[in-house]
């Protein structure tokens, strides 16, 4: 009865809840989603991203890690080797495509509990948006890599000791010991 | 027999036979890099210590070591029992083994896999040998720990290309020689060695030469981890995707057993691996053997045709019934193939003398190639054997009859099972009418007039016949590609547009008349393990 005397008033004077502090004050307090929001835990799941390397091409090695641990199978990977002439060639696999479909996953977070590589991530802070489609829930690599993590940033935390670099012992012979 | 007590088990040997030889056989796996039930002993990476327990009344053989003692902050002396290689170690009666019962054993396991992973680069997910890797295994099982130093690991060269169908990354390398040896002991190449010491060495191919010998694909198979990658498999799939079907290699007569791997979501055959048969392979394969599996999904023929035009399985077996309808038996001829199984072969003979009624039957098959002492035969037809025992069943003839029948125009309609022909040949172009039953492009299916598309070996199940008269059992691994039907299969539909419905409707009961229509033996079931 108070909840209704409550939302009326607020409804009729146009007050709404703080959802800051509603989420602080006793008993169930009601705001006015979508308008408002409550702000998300800082670990919350939001949909995926790819991260990048420092030349900007995916981290993932397409290792298909994710898509063995994903209880939805709902993410789709084509592996694919670099081109020739490529330093990577002959080193490591990519993905030459990376779809997840996000209407079918269920939010649980294994693919990035299981990618040995920090290339999958779910800090991007969005929550999976409605569509009007199915189409429109997959989301392909270029979409996923296009998503910055909530502080901003699209590196990996797990960057990759690449070919060429000095510690790197190169993929042939040429650097003897 | 005589017998040693290993934990709490009793395991019987043969004299000569080591610790682990025995134990292995019993089912009984002591942890093991550098062993391998085919090759020599080398015990150089001592994963397979155990604790030998001294003779009633006589006193352990002790060393003096020092061990970090948390409490006091400080290492103190101890004694810990000297313990033994399993691999290397002779069985004797009566002798007390403690294994996976001993705490000393528990913690050189733990030493050893630390020690292995000290310079280790864990490559596993860009590694091709992930998921079925010892290292991996074994981490888990004998440590489970993370790893303690922090310094940076030894690097060394990745990705150098040992010859046209092996890569090698020495950082991945343990340095069990198992690749070393079999290049030496199967082989009889050896072209691998290794070279520095420490956490320095690595393998080398020898200088001025390309690991190229006829069992390369052997070093990547019995590599524990991952150090050796074949060009063929490497990059193409992850190995806990793929299932495996216990096949026979068709690649020649030597008939040695194999695991087909296959991706059951994408029906793509992905390699071979040797399957253990004492009498057969032992524990190899050679390499035209290990790449056979790419014919299976190359250069095939997928659907039928009538006169080049592609059409339905039904309409080219109409075809195929209306050359032979009505045909002088004597001017029909058939053509059974040693590439095919038992099964197939059985069926067209049925074809022959039942339906048919024609006498004029022929054998054609692949060419002869070269062989060695080692495994492989000189006959490429998996199935040479089995074809000549339908002999007791109808007189068969050899190729260049055939060669001579066609020529002197005495064949009207041919019915051939094969893709191959022995040796080359113009004879298929010159039959008026040839329905052919093909698995791939050749010279069967650009003369065809009827062209009926086979499934393969790795398609549908079937017996072999091997060079030494051991018939042979091989499972399916993928479904039909295509339009393409078990040629057995094929032949039953022929006859039933030919108004004759044969008895059997499966494979088994084709099989069922194999047996009783020619001498097989049997094989007795190959013991599992994937790499020994
Ligand atoms: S969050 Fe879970 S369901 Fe969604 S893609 Fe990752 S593993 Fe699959
Ligand atoms: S995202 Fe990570 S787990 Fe998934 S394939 Fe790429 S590297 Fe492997
Ligand atoms: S050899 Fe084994 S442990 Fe090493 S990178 Fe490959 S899979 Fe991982
Ligand atoms: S390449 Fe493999 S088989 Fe050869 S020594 Fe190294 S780990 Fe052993
Ligand atoms: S298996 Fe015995 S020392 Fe390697």
């Amino acid at each position: 009865m108070r909840h209704f005397f409550q939302n009326t008033k607020e409804m009729a004077f146009g007050m709404r809840n703080d959802p800051n502090l509603e989420a602080i004050e006793d008993g169930v307090n009601t705001i006015s989603y979508p308008e408002q929001r409550r702000p998300y835990p800082a670990r919350f799941r939001g949909v995926h991203r790819l991260t990048h390397r420092e030349d900007g091409s995916p981290r993932c090695v397409a290792c298909l890690c994710c898509s063995t641990a994903c209880p939805a199978q709902c993410i789709h990977i084509e592996a694919s080797e670099y081109p020739v002439g490529d330093k990577r060639r002959g080193y490591e696999r990519f993905p030459a495509r990376f779809v997840i479909d996000e209407l079918r996953c269920v939010f649980c977070g294994f693919c990035v509990e299981a990618c040995p590589c920090d290339a999958i991530r779910m800090d991007t802070g969005i929550h999976a948006p409605p569509y009007d489609s199915r189409e429109q829930f997959i989301y392909e690599k270029d979409l996923l890599m296009g998503f910055a993590g909530r502080d901003g940033s699209q590196a990996s935390a797990n960057p990759r000791h690449e070919p060429g670099e000095a510690s790197h012992p190169g993929v042939d012979r040429e650097r003897q010991h | 027999m005589p017998t040693f007590k290993l934990d709490d088990r009793e395991i019987p040997f043969e004299p000569g036979d080591t610790i682990i030889r025995a134990a292995h056989r019993v089912g009984i796996d002591i942890p093991h890099y550098c062993w391998h039930p085919g090759l020599s002993v080398a015990a150089n990476c001592r994963m397979c210590l155990v604790e030998i327990m001294p003779p009633p009344g006589r006193p352990a053989l002790m060393l003096d070591v020092l061990s970090w003692d948390a409490e006091k902050g400080e290492y103190v002396p101890q004694k810990k029992p000297k313990l033994q290689p399993a691999c290397q170690f002779g069985a004797a009666d009566g002798l007390v083994v403690k294994s996976g019962t001993s705490e000393h054993v528990i913690k050189a396991r733990s030493a050893v896999q630390e020690l292995l992973l000290l310079n280790h680069p864990v490559d596993c997910p860009i590694c091709d040998q992930a998921g079925e890797c010892r290292l991996q295994d074994y981490w888990l099982e004998h440590q489970a720990k993370k790893k303690r130093m922090r310094d940076e690991p030894v690097h060394k060269p990745k990705g150098v290309v040992f010859g046209p169908t092996i890569v090698y990354d020495a950082e991945r390398c343990i340095v069990c020689t198992r690749c070393v040896r079999v290049s030496e002991e199967l082989a009889k190449d050896p072209v691998l060695s290794v070279r520095e010491r420490g956490n320095l060495n690595e393998i080398v191919v020898a200088p001025g030469r390309e690991l190229d010998h006829k069992y390369t694909l052997m070093t990547e198979y019995v590599c524990p981890v991952g150090a050796l990658t074949a060009v063929d498999f490497r990059f193409k799939a992850r190995v806990w995707f793929l299932r495996s079907a216990r096949t026979v290699c068709t690649g020649c007569a030597t008939g040695c057993n194999s695991f087909t791997d296959f991706d059951p979501r994408n029906q793509k055959v992905y390699r071979y691996r040797p399957r253990e048969n004492e009498l057969v392979n032992k524990y190899w394969m050679c390499d035209d053997g290990m790449l056979e599996h790419r014919r299976i999904h190359e250069g095939r023929v997928l659907t039928a045709r009538v006169r080049g035009e592609n059409t339905t399985r039904e309409a080219a077996l109409e075809k195929a019934a209306d050359f032979l309808r009505g045909k002088e038996p004597s001017s029909i001829g058939v053509v059974l193939s040693p590439e095919h199984s038992q099964e197939d072969n059985l069926a067209l003979v049925w074809l022959a003398r039942e339906v048919l009624g024609t006498t004029q039957v022929f054998v054609g098959g692949r060419p002869e190639g070269t062989g060695d002492d080692i495994l492989i035969n000189a006959d490429k037809n998996a199935n040479s054997a089995g074809v000549a025992e339908f002999v007791d069943l109808i007189a068969l003839r050899s190729f260049s009859e055939f060669e001579a029948t066609v020529a002197g125009g005495k064949l009207d309609v041919v019915v051939s099972l094969g893709s191959a022909v022995p040796h080359d040949t113009q004879a298929p172009g010159k039959v008026r009418a040839l329905v052919s039953l093909v698995t791939h492009e050749g010279p069967w299916s650009k003369a065809g007039a009827v062209v009926l598309p086979a499934s393969s070996w790795a398609e549908s199940d079937g017996t072999f016949v091997n060079a030494r008269g051991l018939a042979q059992e091989s499972e399916k691994a993928i479904s039909p590609q295509g339009d393409s039907r078990p040629a057995w299969r094929l032949v039953a539909e022929l006859a039933r547009a030919l108004g004759r419905a044969p008895s059997w409707r499966r494979v088994e009961d084709v099989r069922g008349s194999v047996t009783k229509a020619a001498r097989t033996s049997s094989v007795p079931a190959p013991s599992a393990g994937a790499n020994g």
